[in-house]
């Protein structure tokens, strides 16, 4: 039987910006076959041409979105060159990152519903998938519902049952939980995962999160500059630890963890799994003593007398319904690295808004160097507190990436050349020089990223505060922002950072703050926070694999506190027992 | 979160189970009927109705509250203003050039009372037909399933629109951007970094909506949509078809015969 779907030398690139410009190439020869009924995913770094090759699987690309196309993309023996699109779309179902932008009605069922209506489907009929595409995803109950007052998980559940409603041979989905927090992430899994066994259905899915890859796909392919530089199970594919890093791409960490194992010890380790890790390490004797231990002792830079920011029994409503943040009370001091995790909905944004004044307390206060926020105006505690938005294209509007990153200075009253310099120096430091004439908003979202970041340093403030800096960045664009983070801070910046990358947190942060239903439910240093893994869990967290596996060894010795897989294997590789 | 673009009221009163189009029509020929008299008691009684109906429907007060909050300024300014300028008939009380006679008081409050009821007969449709029933019926009576879908998307996306507005203001005043000071020019210039930020975000946003839309096979040729919720007239409907088309038509022979078109008075004099 021929493959599901047959992609042939294609290549693909966007129609040019400006009329006249160059074409903006995406793909350049991508071989790729995939079996009914198979699991694939695909993993690339940003820019590598993920969402282009999703694309060109229903025929958006190049129907809708012109542009050249070669060679060949065959799914289920359609000729995606000769086919209309909405034919396409009925075979192949597409589900995109952002689910709010995938919805056009008001209730949860029409939105299952609007695919099958579409396709002419008798009522009857329609009714019955829809039934079957809401039970699959587990969203049955939440029929009658606004899509938009679901939470993520539930919104991208029902995204994916919308497009399953039309009961295509393919499902292709497009890094479906990188906008999730833990809780949700698990659920579009399950879901994918119960879909699979009960419909053998043949999926695509991008994703960045290895460990999930490694547990749930059949294959991964590795996309790099818009060509497959790797296809092959996971196991083959993640212990090329090497390969994976050059490409800029995670791996699982028990994948990692294997890799250094041999190397020390010689032993001949290939882990994809937790369960393998655990399994081949168990009954060893391990010790506690980490030599490659993350430096996390006594921090001469955080000023332990002077806290630079001061919550006191915040309490913050958005109507008398909704209350954000319970009586939250706590310091952050100057010189600091503090990361605020916790669920969707738990109030981290809420809280950080209010440290440059955006928000203002409902009750309590929030003091900043002892001044107490409420009578300063936004302008005013913006010289002192930056903050960067989750989304880079809410403050993006210059015509060039210099007037982008002048545009706060400016408001400073920063003029003439000393305005030049800063944005000079600022577009060196992140390495932005070759985009400083570019139009802003036509770059790559890891560029804007970048930008979003750069124009807030650019006014040089004390406190920097960045809501999910790290969604929708690779691995190589996530360590370079953290090396920005940590560079900010020598020179004396505090940093406080919502996020969801609990991997960075580990590797990064010199405190955490747990945030659960608008209340601390831990804040304290990372290790201290990650040791604890009850109240992690109890806020709606996951601890890291690495962790995780350290704990459920600890009956043997391990160390249950372990953050990093350089301390796992420092403490493996000690063997001596846990210091008093 | 409610949002003031979705009034529509959970209910499953006898008004909410009837058909959206028959709901229309009534507010058609009721809004009609009305510009058809110009009786201040008349208007009165027409305004007394549809609170009854509305209250019927089983929307909350604070509903109509919000209702007459937004009629205030028509309630205060046309009979003041009609009062003023258009005095008529006897003199009731003089002050100054303004003289206050009933016949032009009763007139404006006549005026007023009538905006009110035609508010309340639309706002009645609003409260009891959700955004579906409305996109639905508008499209069944004739208008294109494409601009229906605009509509339902329009509606849809107000909110996201107004969420967006909210953040990128947000984040540009994160920037140090000053949006208080300043004359009327400079505050308006002030907001073109905000301006041309959201249009860049709703570009984006729609471009991404027209993806999701294809992503449904939408535009998939010679297939006739059909509809899971389909809006169906019922034996109710029916009745209440007829029963509007009648009342319909007697209201308007009691305009031919001139009943009702005097401010104060039943019969014309």
């Amino acid at each position: 039987m021929a493959p599901k779907i047959c992609i042939h030398d294609l290549e693909y690139a966007y129609p040019p910006l400006t009329p006249g410009g160059p074409p903006i190439p995406a793909l350049r020869g991508v071989n790729l076959h995939v079996e009914q009924g198979e699991f694939l995913s695909i993993m690339g770094p940003t820019g590598a041409g993920k969402t282009t090759l999703c694309l060109a699987l229903n025929g958006i690309i190049p129907h809708s979105l012109g542009g050249t196309f070669r060679g060949d993309v065959i799914v289920g023996g359609l000729d995606t060159k000769v086919q209309t699109v909405p034919t396409l779309a009925a075979r192949v179902g597409v589900v995109f990152q952002d689910p709010d932008s995938q919805f056009f009605t008001m209730t949860v069922e029409d939105e299952v519903a609007f695919g099958p209506e579409t396709l002419g489907l008798p009522p009857a009929e329609i009714r019955e998938r829809v039934d079957w595409a809401l039970g699959v995803v587990g969203m049955s109950d939440c029929r009658a519902r606004s899509p938009l007052r679901l939470s993520g998980g539930q919104k991208q559940r029902v995204a994916i049952a919308a497009i399953l409603a039309m009961k295509p041979d393919v499902l292709v989905l497009d890094e479906p939980t990188s906008g999730l927090d833990q809780r949700g992430k698990v659920e579009v899994f399950r879901a994918i995962e119960e879909l699979r066994r009960r419909e053998g259905l043949t999926i695509l899915m991008v994703e960045q999160d290895a460990e999930q890859i490694a547990a749930f796909s059949d294959r991964v392919a590795i996309l790099q500059a818009g060509q497959v530089v790797l296809v092959d199970t996971p196991s083959a594919v993640f212990t090329q630890v090497e390969v994976m890093r050059e490409v800029g791409l995670a791996v699982p960490q028990v994948s990692d963890l294997a890799v250094r194992l041999n190397e020390r010890c010689g032993s001949t380790y290939t882990f994809t799994l937790f369960e393998q890790a655990y399994e081949a390490l168990k009954g060893k004797r391990m010790g506690g003593a980490m030599a490659g231990r993350r430096d996390d002792s006594a921090d001469e830079r955080v000023d332990h007398c002077s806290p630079i920011l001061q919550v006191q029994d915040l309490w913050y409503r958005y109507s008398d319904e909704i209350v954000a943040l319970r009586g939250i009370t706590l310091d952050i001091e100057a010189g600091d690295f503090v990361a605020v995790i916790g669920q969707n909905g738990s109030g981290k944004t809420t809280l950080v808004k209010h440290f440059n004044g955006l928000y203002r307390p409902t009750q309590g206060q929030v003091l900043l160097d002892g001044q107490d926020t409420r009578v300063l105006a936004v302008s005013d505690l913006a010289r002192v507190v930056g903050y960067v938005f989750q989304n880079p294209d809410h403050q993006i509007f210059g015509a060039t990436t210099r007037e982008e990153i002048g545009f706060g200075p400016r408001n400073l009253g920063l003029v003439g050349s000393e305005l030049e310099e800063r944005v000079a120096e600022t577009l060196t430091y992140f390495g932005l020089t070759e985009y400083a004439d570019a139009p802003p908003a036509v770059l790559g979202f890891g560029i804007r990223r970048k930008i979003g970041v750069a124009a807030v340093y650019a006014m040089r403030p004390r406190v920097f505060v960045l809501d999910e800096p790290m969604a929708g960045l690779d691995e190589k664009g996530r360590l370079e922002l953290m090396r920005a983070l940590q560079a900010m801070r020598e020179g004396g910046s505090t940093i406080i950072w919502v996020t969801h990358d609990v991997k960075a947190v580990c590797q990064f942060a010199r405190r955490v703050l747990v945030l659960h239903d608008g209340r601390v439910a831990a804040y304290g240093d990372t290790r201290a926070v990650f040791g604890a893994p009850d109240i992690v869990e109890g806020a709606g967290l996951e601890l890291l694999q690495i962790t995780r596996l350290a704990q459920a060894l600890a009956s043997c010795g391990m160390r249950r506190d372990v953050l990093t897989v350089d301390e796992f294997c420092a403490a493996y590789l000690d063997g001596g027992r846990e210091r008093p | 979160m409610r949002t003031a673009f979705d009034v529509y009221v959970e209910r499953s009163s006898w008004i909410h189970q009837l058909d959206a189009r028959v709901k229309l029509l009534f507010v058609l020929l009721a809004s009609l009927a009305l510009t058809l008299f110009s009786n201040l008691f008349f208007m009165l009684a027409a305004l007394v109705l549809v609170q009854a109906l509305i209250a019927s429907a089983h929307v909350p007060r604070d509903r109509l509250v919000w209702v007459w909050k937004a009629m205030l300024p028509v309630n205060l300014f046309i009979p003041v203003l009609w009062t003023v300028f258009y005095p008529e008939g006897p003199v009731l009380y003089e002050l100054g050039p303004v003289s206050l006679t009933p016949l032009a008081l009763s007139r404006g409050l006549g005026v007023a009372a009538r905006l009110d009821a035609i508010a309340f007969i639309g706002f009645l449709w609003l409260f009891t037909t959700d955004q579906r029933s409305i996109v639905r019926s508008l499209v069944k009576i004739g208008l294109p399933f494409e601009w229906g879908l605009v509509l339902a998307i329009s509606l849809r996306y107000l909110p996201a629109f107004q969420g967006l507005y909210t953040l990128v203001v947000e984040a540009q005043q994160a920037r140090a951007l000053d949006l208080t000071s300043g004359g009327f020019f400079r505050r308006l210039r002030a907001r073109l970094p905000i301006l041309v930020a959201v249009i860049i975000s709703a570009l984006r946003m729609a471009d991404k909506l027209a993806r999701a839309l294809e992503c449904r096979a939408l535009g998939l040729e010679g297939v006739q949509r059909t509809y899971l919720h389909d809006l169906q007239f019922t034996r109710q409907d029916y009745v209440l078809l007829v029963a509007l088309l009648v009342g319909f038509f007697g209201l308007v022979v009691l305009r031919v015969l001139g009943l009702f078109t005097h401010p104060l008075y039943v019969f014309p004099v």
